[in-house]
C-alpha cells in the first residue's frame, strides 16, 4: 500500500478521501488516461501535500476534487458522502488570481461572493471582515483587486475561500506565481489560517521544498498517467519557521526522500 | 504556398464557416412570408414575386448594365482608395513631425460620415462619372489612411534600432520593414473601407440617378414596383456578402504567415 | 492624441505643431478666397460659414433639424441596443441557439444600410419610421456581435470560481459573466451609437425629408454651400459630442472599469 489510505470504517471518519480515481480525457481524436487509481485520505485539519512534475494530472485531480470534472471511475467523498458536483463545504483556490477575481467588485464584494444571498445582511458584513482580518487585509475592503499587488490578491482569494467556513480548501499551486518573499510569507500566513480555523488542506504544488515545509503528509505523484508514488508523514516540528525548519537534517532527509520519488528510484 | 499546404488551409478555413443549419431562420421567416402574402401586395410581395421581378429586370436588359456600373464604380474607387490610403499613409506615419501636425486635420476629416460627402462632391464636381468615382475613394480612403499610418507610427521601434545597425536606407526600411509590419492593418483598414465603398456607390446612384442599382431601386420604389425593390434589396444583399467573403479570403490566405497580434507593440 | 497628448490629469501637452497647421489651413483658405485666387465656385471662405451658421441659428432651422436628426438617433440606437444585448446574451449563451442562428447572422450582416431606404420608403413613406427601419438592423450587428463575443471571451477560471462556489446558473450568469462581458458591451454600444449618426443623416438623405441629413441635400441643391457647410460641420460635432457624452455616462455608472483604465495605484 502507499500508505495513505486506510481501511473502509475508517474511511468515514476522514474529512475527504478518494478511492481509486481515474480519469480519462478527449485527446486528439481518441482519449488518454490523465489520473490512475488515485487513492488517499485527509484527516481533519491537516494540511495534505501533493508534489509532482508538470504534467502529471495535479490540476485535474485538484478539479476532480472539487467537483469540477467527473472523474471516469473511483469515487471521491467528503465525511463519507460520495461527490456529484461542487460539494459543499470545499473550495478550490486557483493558481490565476487575476483571473479567479471578479475584477470589477471591491474586495469586500468578492469575499462576499460564497455568502451573499445565503446569509443575513447583518452576518455577511461580520464574515467577509472576520476573513479579511485572517489574510490581514481588513484595511483593504473597499480597494479593487488591480489595486492590490500579487500576493494581496491572493490573500484575497483565500479570504474568499474561507469566508464560507469550508471544511477543505483545495489549493492549485497557489502560490506559484509570486516571487519568493512574497512566496514565503504566504506560506507562514497558510499555515497560521489552518491553526485558526482548523480546516483542512489539500496542496498542490511543483516546489518540493514548499511541499515539505508547509505538509502534515505529503504524497508524490509521478507518470502519465499520474499516480501516487509514496506518500510520507512530515515528523517536522511545528511551528514550522522558513529559516530554522529548512536548516534541519530531517527537512534534508524528506526533501532527498521526495526528489527520489520523483525520479522514480524509490518504489 | 505549397499543395499539401493549400489543402490543410482550406480544410481549416470550411471548419470555421458557421454550420449551414443556421440558415433556418433566415428559411423559415421567407417560407412563411411566401405563405402568407396575400397575393401581389404594394408593401410585402411573396419572395416568389421578387423572382419573376428579377427575372423581368435581367429580361428587359436592365440589371446586369446596372450592376455592372455599380460594381465598376464600387471596384475602381476602392482601389484609387487603396493606392493613395496606403501611400500617404506610410509617408504621414514614418514622419512624426509630419503625423503631428497633420493629425487634427486627419481626424477632423474622418469625423464626416462618409455619406455626408457625396453632396458636397456634387456641388463641387458636379454630376458625372468622375464625380462619382472620386466621391467613392474619398470616402474609402479615410479608414485605410488612418489604419495606415498609426500602424506605420508605431511600428516596433526595436526594428528601427534593427534597421540602423545593418545601415538599411530608409528606401529599404519602409519597403522591408514598415510594410511587411503593417500590412494586417492596412488590410484592416480596407475591412472598414469596403461597406462604406458600396454605401457611397449606391448614395450617389440614388441621389443623382447616375446609372447603377441605386438609381434602380429609387425608381422602381417610386413606380411603387414592390417586388423590384424587394428584388434589388437581395441583389444588394447578395453583392455585400459576396464581397465581404471574398475579401476575409483573401486576407486570410494573406495573413497566414502573421503572427497572431501579440507581435505588435501594444499602445 | 489628436489634440495634444494626456499626462496626468492636470498637465496636458498641447499639439502646437497640429493646432498650427489646421488654423495656417484656415487661413489660408480664407486669403486665397479673398484675394480671388481660389475661387472654385462653389467652395465658400470659412468666414462664409461662419456667418451662415449665425443665420440658420437665428431662424431656428438649425436647432429644428438638429432636434429631428437627435430623435431618430436616439430612438433607434435605444432599440438596437436593446434588441442587441438580448440576443447577444442569448446567443453568447447558448452554443445550440448559435449553431442555429450564425449562418443566418453572416448572411444579413454585410447588407449595405442603404439599401432599406427604398423597402422602407414603400413601406412608411417619408415619416422617421422610415428613419428608423434603416438605423435599427445595421446598428444591431456590433452590439449583438460584441455582447455575443463578449460573453464567450469571459475566461474559463470564472466559471470555475462560480462552480466551486455553488452559485446558480442564473447568478452565475448576472453576477460573473455579465459584468466581465461589460467592456466588450460598451465597445459594441460605442460603435453602435456612432453607426446610428451616420445612418440617421443617410436615412434622412435620401429618404425622410427632414433633420440634418436632409438639410445638407436641400442646400446644396439650393447652391448655398455656405450653409451645406454649416450643416456638415454640425453632423461632424454632433458626432463627437454624443460619443462623448457616452463615454461620460460609462464612466459614471461603470466607476470599476473605467477606474482601471486609470491604472493600479501602488
Amino acid at each position: 500500500m502507499a500508505g495513505g489510505e486506510t481501511t473502509g470504517q475508517q474511511q468515514r471518519d476522514f474529512v475527504f478521501s478518494c478511492r481509486s480515481v481515474s480519469l480519462k480525457l478527449p485527446y486528439q481524436g481518441g482519449t488518454r488516461w490523465i489520473l490512475a487509481d488515485i487513492s488517499f485520505d485527509i484527516h481533519r485539519g491537516e494540511l495534505f501535500t501533493i508534489v509532482g512534475p508538470s504534467g502529471t494530472g495535479k490540476t485535474t485531480l485538484i478539479r476532480v476534487l472539487g467537483g469540477l470534472t467527473p472523474c471516469t471511475s473511483g469515487s471521491v467523498r467528503i465525511n463519507g458522502q460520495e461527490i456529484a458536483g461542487p460539494p459543499e463545504g470545499v473550495i478550490i483556490v486557483f493558481q490565476d488570481y487575476s483571473h479567479a477575481l471578479l475584477q470589477w467588485r471591491t474586495v469586500f464584494r468578492n469575499v462576499a461572493l460564497g455568502i451573499e444571498g445565503r446569509v443575513a445582511a447583518s452576518e455577511l458584513r461580520s464574515q467577509v471582515l472576520a476573513a479579511l482580518r485572517l489574510v490581514g487585509l481588513e484595511k483593504n475592503a473597499d480597494d479593487y483587486p488591480w489595486q492590490l499587488s500579487g500576493g494581496m490578491q491572493q490573500r484575497v482569494q483565500i479570504a474568499r475561500a474561507l469566508a464560507v467556513r469550508p471544511a477543505v480548501l483545495l489549493m492549485d499551486e497557489p502560490f506559484a506565481a509570486l516571487d519568493a518573499m512574497t512566496k514565503a510569507s504566504l506560506q507562514d500566513e497558510l499555515l497560521r489560517v489552518k491553526q485558526e480555523t482548523g480546516c483542512s488542506i489539500v496542496f498542490i504544488t511543483h516546489d518540493i521544498e514548499e511541499a515539505v515545509y508547509l505538509g502534515d503528509r505529503i504524497a508524490v505523484i509521478n507518470g502519465s498517467p499520474g499516480r501516487i508514488e509514496r506518500t510520507f508523514d512530515i515528523t517536522l516540528p511545528k511551528p514550522r519557521n522558513q529559516i530554522i525548519t529548512r536548516q534541519l537534517t530531517e527537512f534534508l532527509k524528506f526533501r532527498y526522500a521526495v526528489h527520489q520519488a520523483i525520479a522514480g528510484m524509490i518504489r | 504556398m505549397k499543395r499539401g499546404e493549400l489543402g490543410a488551409f482550406l480544410r481549416q478555413a470550411a471548419a470555421e464557416v458557421p454550420p449551414a443549419r443556421g440558415l433556418i431562420p433566415l428559411l423559415a421567416l421567407l417560407t412563411v412570408w411566401q405563405l402568407l402574402a396575400p397575393g401581389p401586395s404594394a408593401y410585402f410581395p411573396a419572395p416568389f414575386e421578387w423572382w419573376s421581378a428579377a427575372v423581368l429586370l435581367w429580361d428587359s436588359g436592365q440589371l446586369l448594365p446596372a450592376f455592372a456600373a455599380t460594381v465598376t464604380t464600387f471596384v475602381e474607387g476602392l482601389a484609387v482608395a487603396v493606392a493613395i490610403g496606403v501611400g500617404l499613409g506610410v509617408a504621414i506615419g514614418t514622419s512624426r513631425p509630419v503625423e503631428r501636425a497633420l493629425g487634427p486635420l486627419l481626424e477632423f476629416m474622418r469625423a464626416i460620415p462618409a455619406p455626408v460627402t457625396v453632396p458636397i462632391a456634387t456641388l463641387l464636381l458636379g454630376y458625372d462619372v468622375t464625380m462619382k468615382l472620386t466621391v467613392v475613394a474619398l470616402s474609402a480612403i479615410w479608414p485605410i489612411l488612418l489604419n495606415t499610418s498609426s500602424a506605420a507610427a508605431r511600428v516596433e521601434p526595436l526594428l528601427f534600432d534593427v534597421a540602423r545597425t545593418f545601415r538599411l536606407s530608409t528606401a529599404d526600411w519602409i519597403r522591408q520593414i514598415v510594410v511587411p509590419s503593417i500590412v494586417p492593418f492596412i488590410l484592416l483598414g480596407i475591412r472598414v473601407a469596403i461597406p462604406l465603398a458600396i454605401v457611397v456607390t449606391l448614395l450617389v446612384e440614388m441621389l443623382t440617378s447616375l446609372p447603377g442599382i441605386g438609381a434602380l431601386m429609387i425608381q422602381a420604389q417610386r413606380n411603387f414596383q414592390s417586388a423590384q425593390v424587394y428584388a434589388l434589396l437581395v441583389v444588394v444583399g447578395l453583392f455585400g456578402f459576396v464581397v465581404n467573403d471574398l475579401f476575409a479570403i483573401i486576407e486570410a490566405i494573406v495573413l497566414r504567415r502573421w503572427p497572431a497580434r501579440g507581435a505588435f507593440r501594444s499602445s | 492624441m489628436t489634440v495634444g497628448r494626456f499626462s496626468g490629469r492636470l498637465s496636458w501637452r498641447p499639439n502646437i505643431a497640429g493646432l498650427v497647421t489646421m488654423a495656417v489651413c484656415g487661413l489660408v483658405w480664407e486669403t486665397a478666397i479673398q484675394i480671388g485666387i481660389l475661387h472654385y465656385q462653389y467652395l465658400p471662405a470659412p468666414s462664409a460659414i461662419v456667418l451662415g451658421a449665425g443665420e440658420l441659428a437665428a431662424s431656428g432651422e438649425l436647432v429644428a433639424a438638429t432636434l429631428h436628426t437627435l430623435e431618430s438617433v436616439f430612438l433607434g440606437w435605444a432599440i438596437a441596443v436593446a434588441a442587441g444585448v438580448s440576443f447577444g446574451l442569448l446567443l453568447g449563451s447558448s452554443p445550440l441557439l448559435r449553431r442555429y442562428s450564425m449562418a443566418t447572422i453572416e448572411v444579413l450582416r454585410p447588407m449595405p444600410a442603404i439599401a432599406f431606404v427604398p423597402v422602407a420608403l414603400l413601406l412608411f413613406g417619408f415619416s422617421i419610421q422610415t428613419e428608423l427601419m434603416v438605423i435599427i438592423l445595421p446598428s444591431l450587428w456590433p452590439v449583438l456581435i460584441n455582447t455575443m463575443g463578449g460573453l464567450m471571451g469571459v475566461h474559463a477560471r470564472l466559471g470555475d470560481v462560480g462552480r466551486t462556489f455553488r452559485l446558480s446558473r442564473a447568478a452565475i450568469l448576472y453576477k460573473v459573466f455579465v459584468p466581465a462581458a461589460t467592456p466588450a458591451i460598451m465597445v459594441g454600444v460605442r460603435i453602435s451609437l456612432t453607426l446610428a449618426v451616420v445612418l440617421a443623416v443617410l436615412a434622412e438623405m435620401v429618404g425622410n425629408p427632414e433633420g440634418l441629413g436632409y438639410a445638407v441635400v436641400s442646400q446644396q441643391q439650393a447652391l448655398r454651400p455656405d450653409l451645406m457647410f454649416v450643416y456638415v460641420a454640425v453632423i461632424g460635432l454632433l458626432g463627437l459630442a454624443l460619443n462623448a457624452l457616452l463615454v461620460g455616462v460609462v464612466s459614471a455608472s461603470f466607476p470599476a472599469a473605467s477606474a482601471e483604465l486609470k491604472g493600479p495605484r501602488s
